[in-house]
């Protein structure tokens, strides 16, 4: 088939349609693998290079100390500093060295350079070297040279294995766990019977509820977090357990999911076919059966994705883990325990890019799983009728 | 609910039964460089507080969380009480959170004394006393000026000893690389027109002298305010500088006026910044010392506080690789005296317990401050730590500077109202090698303080 035709068969409009879309799409995946990149350098190449020229061999130019005067050993009538530039398990190939910072790469590696007062210098492309003096040797540290080598690109798993082996990181994923899901539950589970609710049964202040109900979604969490963690104080205080605990962290997550869950399942639920919800109750079927026979199954779709949202908004939350269930060593989620590797002053992007990777593994699970839901959900809220 | 209740309650009692006893970093009676008389004495002292638990609060995380738990480990081990210590990265927004919703730690490490001073006026903190305030003044170097920090107006008004002082950051300091300035013949300067001279020098010979970095998230900007008020401590008495703390002189005094433009001279002249006047607000200050350690060099010189050296490529050993000086002073002005910029944390009682009060008295020991000094970047200014406890030459010469300062004084941003230290003064810093000039910058973090009033 010709190119033409075949372009014909497809149509211009729908080519530039899936043209911007692949464009889009590597758009969104170049910073992602970059990240992945990132996360398998070192920290030292992280901070010196690109990710993107992590993947070619290069040359670099870095600077290196001899062994020091103490080392020296006597020749004749020279004393000889020898040994390798290279550290042991370290490869290269020297191109060249030099012992000025201004020109670092004076000599071709090989060539013996004659450095003045009796003193020569040859590095080898392998790295091996020998310095060489008429007179012994003097100061307290070795001398600094330069050297430009080529470097084949490396990789490392290091940084994965910081952070998959830091200490409390396997306590941490649990506790992420037990945050995560009751918190996706239980919103789910009361906001379906709200939602029933606001949806099909008659009873006077409905519009009013629901308006209210949307309206609580413009609350922002931060502003409620110090009267509720005092309410917790009093209660926890009158029942004579402590404040910060799982039931703490889970009802702060239903409480802020709900306004958003009851309105998406509303508004999915509100839009199920009249007739059936009709000809069940006709049949005699009370509203509790209705929801559980006839609601639930139908408005699985609008339930998982909106599980889908929520689990992934108490995955990856650090604020209100922190404010709820304390800062303690055993009461960190995933989030804060990686956000705890990065130390006092942050910065080390090694970290950062091997653990947003290990963190992302459990929400592409879940996401995965659900896909199929998510689409068909997401339009749910959107369109009426069916 | 009620099962997931008791799931939460068996989840903490399984949590605090896991808290286990740490292992001592150096064994009490074995290395002649720790002061084990005053951990025998403490222990000796505090035998009442056995089992009791004690929580603290902090900004250290990482390996400075490590650090502090090898301390707090001695002192669980003199007294048998269980202090566990935690943090979060917005420590500063927490303490707030958790002091006004009534569940506080015991103990609140927060190294902005502004900030602490706002919990006091609250009546959130427990004051430690006269004689603490008096152990501090005599004990300390520069005694009564790390005291006056940790003084606030508690809640009926009055002013007391609320914080106690631990841990010091050194920020006069310029820092280089020996071998760079030995192959270009260049001399470490004594004064501040030497400083300038060389700055010059190295921009004849082809070179660019300084790396200036602001960069830092949210809170870019911050570098610059301690360049100035490093200037401002090299330029004003320090007099001057404490009526400019406490906006008894305005922001756009021409002494702080001069004060920035003084830092603008390095960061905004094109030929004295690597990367130019326009990289100074973009570039990284974690990234920024490791121009000096290209080949051939970006810079030459970084002015940076003691913690940077972490910051430094892991393979370079300071003292050997890398080293510092002290911001030097001006010839011209020698009433001035040496003056020393730096911060640190204070530590204070957000709840008070016996334990609480026992902790406070275990920083008067010096093992609780040579323990630290002992692996890492610590400095303390507490005279009664052994010096050679530093686990380097150049953290023991940090040292020095700060326990023979005649002059301290604290980060002035640290000291000032939030939403100036760190807020109006980092954005107008930004603005400031932006372009704008000095005064109108000035004029604006003014205006911004007078909107707190």
């Amino acid at each position: 088939m010709n190119p033409a035709v075949s372009l014909r068969r497809i149509g211009l409009p729908r080519l530039l349609v899936h043209l911007s879309v692949l464009l889009i799409c590597l758009l969104w995946l170049v910073p992602t693998f970059g990240l992945l990149v990132t996360s398998f350098r070192e920290p030292q190449q992280i901070a010196s290079s690109g990710w993107w020229t992590a993947l070619t061999g290069s040359s670099q130019t870095s600077a290196v100390r001899l062994a020091d005067a103490a080392t020296a050993r006597q020749g004749g009538a020279n004393f000889i500093i020898s040994g390798s530039v290279f550290t042991e398990g370290q490869q290269g190939q020297v191109q060249s060295f030099g012992t000025r910072v201004a020109a670092p790469s004076e000599f071709p590696a090989g060539q013996t350079a004659d450095l003045g007062e009796g003193e020569s210098l040859t590095v080898n492309e392998d790295g091996s070297y020998t310095y060489i003096k008429n007179a012994p040797f003097g100061g307290d540290r070795g001398k600094r040279i330069y050297l430009t080598t080529a470097t084949p690109p490396s990789f490392t798993t290091e940084n994965y294995r910081t952070v998959l082996t830091s200490q409390g990181i396997g306590q941490s994923f649990i506790n992420s766990l037990t945050v995560a899901i009751p918190s996706t539950i239980i919103p789910i589970l009361i906001s379906a019977f709200a939602a029933y609710a606001l949806s099909w049964m008659e009873f006077p202040g409905r519009g009013l509820i629901i308006a209210l109900i949307i309206g609580l979604m413009v609350v922002p969490l931060q502003m409620s977090l110090i009267p509720l963690l005092k309410m917790y104080n009093d209660v926890g205080a009158f029942f004579g357990l402590p404040s910060r605990s799982y039931v703490g962290v889970w009802l702060a997550h239903s409480a802020f999911g709900m306004p958003l869950a009851i309105y998406l399942l509303r508004n999915y639920i509100a839009g199920l076919p009249k007739e059936i919800i009709e000809s069940a109750r006709v049949d005699g079927a009370s509203d509790f059966e209705i929801f559980l026979k006839i609601v639930l199954p139908l408005s699985f779709p609008a339930l998982a994705s909106f599980s889908i949202f929520q689990f992934l908004w108490t995955w990856n939350d650090l604020l209100v883990a922190m404010v709820f269930l304390g800062t303690g060593k055993d009461q960190l989620v995933l989030t804060g325990a990686l956000n705890a590797l990065l130390g006092s002053m942050g910065g080390k992007w090694e970290i950062l890019s091997a653990s947003a990777f290990v963190t992302i593994i459990v929400p592409i699970a879940v996401f995965f799983g659900l896909q199929r839901y998510l689409v068909r959900g997401l339009l749910a809220g959107s369109v009426k009728g069916g | 609910m009620k099962v997931s209740l008791w799931i939460g309650t068996a989840v903490a009692a399984l949590i605090a039964a896991s808290a286990g006893a740490q292992e001592l970093k150096f064994p009490p009676g074995q290395d002649a460089r720790f002061n084990w008389k005053s951990y025998e004495e403490f222990k000796a002292g505090h035998t009442d507080i056995k089992g009791e638990s004690l929580t603290l609060f902090g900004p250290w995380r990482g390996e400075d969380e490590v650090l502090f738990n090898s301390v707090l480990a001695y002192f669980n081990a003199a007294t048998g009480a269980n202090g566990r210590y935690s943090s979060s990265e917005n420590y500063e927004q927490q303490i707030v959170i958790d002091t006004q919703a009534g569940s506080p730690p015991n103990i609140a490490i927060i190294p902005q004394p502004g900030l602490l001073a706002d919990l006091a006026a609250k009546g959130f903190l427990t004051p430690l006393g006269q004689e603490t305030e008096d152990w501090v003044k005599k004990n300390y170097g520069a005694g009564e000026s790390w005291a006056g920090y940790g003084v606030y107006k508690g809640k009926d008004g009055k002013d007391q000893f609320y914080g106690f002082p631990y841990k010091a950051d050194l920020k006069s300091l310029v820092w280089y690389v020996p071998e760079n300035f030995e192959e270009a013949g260049y001399e470490v300067p004594k004064t501040m027109e030497d400083l300038l001279k060389l700055s010059d020098q190295i921009v004849e010979d082809g070179g660019v002298p300084w790396c200036i970095g602001l960069g830092s998230g949210g809170a870019t900007g911050w570098p610059a305010t301690d360049w100035v008020e490093d200037m401002m401590l090299h330029t004003q008495p320090a007099e001057t500088y404490d009526k400019w703390v406490k906006n008894e002189i305005k922001f756009d005094d021409p002494a702080v006026v001069g004060a920035i433009e003084e830092f603008g001279k390095f960061a905004k002249n094109d030929k004295y910044v690597s990367g130019g006047a326009a990289a100074v607000a973009s570039t990284d200050f974690r990234d920024s010392p490791k121009g000096m350690f290209d080949i051939p060099p970006k810079c030459y010189l970084h002015h940076q506080a003691s913690f940077i050296s972490s910051f430094f490529p892991p393979d370079k050993k300071l003292g050997t690789d890398a080293d510092f000086f002290y911001m030097p002073t001006y010839a011209a002005k020698p009433e001035l005296g040496t003056p020393v910029l730096g911060a640190g944390t204070i530590i204070a009682i957000t709840k008070d317990s016996p334990a609480a009060k026992a902790f406070i008295d275990f920083l008067k020991t010096p093992i609780a401050h040579e323990v630290w000094m002992a692996q890492a970047a610590f400095l303390t200014p507490y005279k009664g730590v052994n010096p050679e406890a530093y686990a380097n030459e150049p953290l023991k010469k940090q040292g020095e500077i700060l326990t023979s300062a005649t002059t301290f004084r604290f980060d002035a941003s640290d000291l000032m109202p939030g939403k100036i230290g760190a807020g109006a003064f980092w954005t107008g810093m930004i603005d400031y090698v932006g372009g704008k000039d000095a005064k109108t910058v000035a004029t604006d973090i003014q205006k911004a303080w007078d909107g707190l009033k």
